[in-house]
């Protein structure tokens, strides 16, 4: 801001970029959604450069450097159009993420290819798949609710650990229908890609989980979401496969198993 | 077996041209529709996502024969190579909930921490003894060809 508005002559230049961000009044109605799809662009592709460079380095994930990234420029822009950050957010950046946001409804419905290709898995192992993803996630559920209450967050914070086996773009919904925060939901599930991605191979040592293939590939694919299935199809082909099938099928048991658990707990 | 006339099916689909691309978008864009219009029905205590029952919709028009893979599968396999960055702004979207981080944000990740652990470890688990038990009770075969 200091910048931008020194002389008169910036202060020209500030209406103007404030026109077309969408910040100032005249322009808040306009809505200008290029400027959020461009920053998505951006930071993401810069994620991907830096990966690309940082020789895998795990923080290096496209999509954590694209959010970490993407929320500081808009923190830092907001300080120089002299809002706060929440604010700054919902004017430029929002009509342009919205978009982006909007094409997760056809992906997420794509994910039914991967799992029909796969159908004769699917087939011969329903019931294992099924069996194990719905006791798998009731047992995980009760250790994260009372891990996330022993580390004293509040009712917002544990709804928004619940969904968080899902993929994000059903783990959002739930969580805002179970009283959580979509965001910090969202964040989790980006956080569980980076962290199996940084620990898989350790964790899957450590805890001997190749002793089974099936089980690898379904714990994988349900703690990790896409990220896991790719770690999983470097274990093998069984592994791999199982991941992919776990992405899909955690997410519709989650939808049957969190909205219940958050009502017996008390969360709603 | 009924699992390999599913392959055969699969595979002389895709003998025949993909479907212009156009098509493939209509096809999600009815199921995608269709989807939205069963979401509302569902009461508020047991929300069901639209893209969860587009999903399900999907593999069942897919099981059935109904949409063949190569009707849909160009723009499938297009939308899910893109997905990393369709969570872009649900990474972003953070940024209007940085006051939340402020009072919570170490616990947060150290919970969520735990949750990826526990999700990997249980699941796994659990997986492993299911299979023991129609290995060892049912005496069924667990082998899984390798054909990916």
């Amino acid at each position: 801001m200091m910048i931008l508005t020194a002389t008169p002559h910036m202060a020209v230049w500030g209406k103007w970029l404030g026109d077309a961000l969408g910040t100032n009044a005249a322009g808040a109605s306009a809505g200008n959604a290029l400027f959020g799809i461009f920053l998505s662009l951006v930071v993401y592709l810069f994620g991907q450069w830096l990966f690309k460079i940082g020789k895998g380095f795990f923080l290096f994930q496209p999509l954590f450097v694209g959010m970490v990234l993407g929320i500081f420029i808009l923190y830092l822009m907001a300080k120089v159009f002299g809002t706060d950050t929440a604010t700054f957010y919902k004017s430029a950046y929002l009509p342009g993420g919205n978009i982006i946001f909007w094409f997760l409804n056809p992906a997420t419905i794509a994910f039914a290819i991967p799992l029909y290709r796969r159908n004769d898995v699917v087939k011969r192992f329903w019931l294992e798949i099924v069996l194990a993803l719905i006791i798998g996630l009731v047992i995980s559920l009760f250790i994260i609710y009372y891990a996330a209450k022993l580390f004293g967050l509040d009712k917002v914070g544990i709804a928004s650990m619940l969904p968080q086996a899902a993929t994000t773009a059903i783990a959002m919904p739930i969580a805002t229908a179970i009283g959580g925060n979509a965001a910090v939901t969202a964040m989790a599930c980006i956080l569980n890609a980076v962290i199996i991605y940084a620990l898989g191979d350790w964790l899957v040592k450590f805890f001997r989980i190749n002793n089974d293939p099936i089980g690898a590939g379904l714990g994988l694919g349900t703690a990790g979401h896409t990220v896991g299935s790719a770690k999983a199809l470097q274990l093998g082909s069984i592994q791999g496969s199982m991941a992919s099938i776990a992405v899909v099928i955690i997410s519709i048991v989650v939808d049957i198993v969190v909205p219940p658990f958050a009502t017996m707990m008390g969360l709603r | 077996m009924a699992a390999n006339k599913d392959v055969e099916k699969v595979d002389s689909a895709e003998e025949k041209p993909a479907s212009p691309i156009l098509i493939q978008m209509g096809i999600f864009a009815a199921i995608l529709f269709v989807s939205s219009l069963i979401s509302p029905l569902f009461p508020a205590s047991f929300p069901v996502p639209t893209p969860v029952i587009g999903l399900v919709l999907l593999y069942i028009l897919l099981a059935s024969h109904i949409v063949k893979l190569r009707n849909v599968e160009k723009f499938g396999d297009f939308m899910i190579s893109l997905i990393a960055f369709l969570f872009v702004p649900s990474g972003i979207q953070l940024a209007a909930s940085l006051d939340i981080l402020k009072t919570q944000g170490v616990q947060i990740v150290v919970v969520v921490l735990i949750a990826t652990i526990v999700l990997l470890v249980v699941v796994a688990y659990t997986a492993a003894l299911l299979i023991r038990i129609r290995k060892n009770v049912f005496h069924r075969n667990v082998d899984v060809d390798d054909d990916d």
